[in-house]
């Protein structure tokens, strides 16, 4: 039994505002239970002359935990945000030019990262910066007993033997996939674990993804009719 | 054009639904299939690469996404608002907020020839149309009509006010219909010059009307034709 009486594959409520910050190309909060993350992007916009490509836009993460001083735990986070979307942005369409994304975390309750890669996926796509796919990402924990749970909070984690997160691309998922033929394109894994317990982590967290993405998307739907003034009659 | 769907990216766009079987007796171009903004192919495929709604017209097989932004992106043939920001030699550095400053040459004005140039001031506000924009030059613009040599409105704009607004509102502030200039232009003189660079030019003959105008404008974004003159009305009763 968890501890907030959620089933294994069950995910947190999931809440996010897209637009939410108005000095920026394009932003995003997104939250799941108490974990909650903001992002802002700025794009295509001007490069230093050191990190300029020729052929690409450079992509820069900028990652701040909710507490603590900035520290290597950050510079990961950055990273691994980084390598993520570097893939799924356009980038040889704005040679030159730079994509800066913002990552603020607000409240950290466990699967921080899978919040905070939803936050910047979303954030992106507000920005209109060109993406191959939209990226949902779900964490997941296994248990002292070998069970495995989904969106775990930070009480479930530090009482975890592994955690994992996972991150797919929205055409991967929507093609209606089984776990074993789809390819994530984040994958982090911390801690002891069997094959067997990583496959049926994969398994949990495709199939929460595919609810995130779900929820990604009426998000997206309602601003975009709202912008088009699809309700209203003109 | 009827069914409004909205795609996000990683979508795939089918797009044999848009020629139907009668365009294909007609001219060859049933076979050319024509990507506007917000598609790319990828693969074999056609995929959203932005979100918003699709379109498509079925008489030159043309698909596009139509949603809202903020930065901009230079594209050519398009009018915008920018400020000079320096001047070289052969012209001027010009602000029209894309990723690079754009080029505007000296000659590029009515009437402008070597002996007679303009001499714009940094931090003028500039009316210009894009020449040049692809992804590997710096944009640059024009503030005249190149083949007639008039200016048609292009050129310096002087006193007013400039602000900015998102990319969406300013495509449908150009159109002449647009709710809330009509709404305005009826009861306030004013003139205006819209970038579609998300920049908007206002001038009237005393600041606080200028403050009203701009606040209507950026007021206007989401609401109805019949609530942008009701927004209209209250702002004019409460001055």
């Amino acid at each position: 039994m968890r501890p907030d009486r959620r089933e294994d594959d069950q995910v947190r409520a999931l809440h996010s505002v897209v637009g939410v910050l108005n000095r920026v190309d394009g932003s995003a909060q997104f939250s799941a239970g108490r974990t909650s993350v903001y992002s802002g992007v700025y794009g295509p916009v001007d490069v230093r002359v050191y990190d300029e490509k020729l052929d690409r836009t450079h992509v820069e993460v900028k990652y701040r935990a909710d507490t603590g001083a900035a520290g290597t735990k950050d510079r990961w986070a950055e990273s691994a945000i980084r390598q993520t979307f570097e893939r799924i942005v356009m980038a040889q369409m704005h040679p030159r030019t730079m994509v800066q994304i913002n990552v603020q975390v607000r409240e950290n309750d466990g699967s921080v990262d899978a919040v905070a890669i939803n936050a910047v996926a979303l954030a992106l796509i507000d920005a209109a910066v060109p993406l191959r796919d939209t990226v949902a990402a779900a964490s997941c924990a296994v248990r002292g007993d070998g069970s495995t749970v989904v969106d775990p909070t930070l009480e479930e984690i530090e009482d975890a033997r592994s955690v994992h997160t996972f991150a797919f691309a929205s055409s991967d998922l929507a093609a209606n996939l089984d776990a074993s033929t789809t390819h994530p394109v984040y994958v982090d894994s911390r801690g002891e674990f069997s094959v067997d317990e990583y496959d049926r982590c994969y398994e949990l967290c495709a199939r929460a993804a595919q609810r995130v993405l779900a929820f990604m998307r009426t998000a997206i739907e309602d601003k975009a009719a709202k912008e088009s003034q699809i309700s209203s009659s003109k | 054009m009827v069914d409004t769907k909205i795609v996000i990216p990683g979508d795939v766009v089918n797009t044999s639904l848009g020629s139907d079987g009668g365009s294909e007796s007609a001219d060859g171009n049933s076979s050319v299939l024509r990507l506007g903004p917000g598609l790319a192919q990828i693969g074999e495929q056609v995929s959203a690469v932005a979100s918003g709604v699709l379109h498509n017209n079925t008489d030159n097989n043309q698909w596009w996404v139509v949603g809202n932004k903020r930065r901009y992106v230079p594209s050519e043939g398009e009018p915008v608002v920018g400020v000079v920001v320096a001047r070289h030699g052969e012209g001027y550095r010009v602000d029209i907020g894309s990723a690079h400053d754009a080029l505007l040459p000296l000659l590029a004005f009515e009437g402008a020839t070597r002996r007679n140039k303009p001499n714009l001031a940094i931090g003028t506000v500039v009316y210009g149309r894009v020449v040049v924009a692809n992804s590997v030059m710096d944009p640059e613009l024009e503030c005249y009509n190149s083949h007639t040599g008039k200016s048609e409105g292009y050129g310096e704009l002087s006193s007013g006010f400039m602000f900015k607004c998102s990319l969406g509102l300013a495509r449908r502030l150009m159109d002449s219909k647009a709710p809330v200039l009509n709404a305005l232009g009826s009861e306030i003189p004013f003139e205006t010059a819209i970038g579609l660079n998300g920049r908007v030019w206002v001038n009237t003959e005393a600041s606080a009307t200028t403050v009203l105008v701009t606040n209507a404008i950026k007021n206007s974004e989401f609401l109805s034709a019949n609530q942008c003159k009701q927004m209209v009305k209250e702002l004019l009763e409460k001055q």
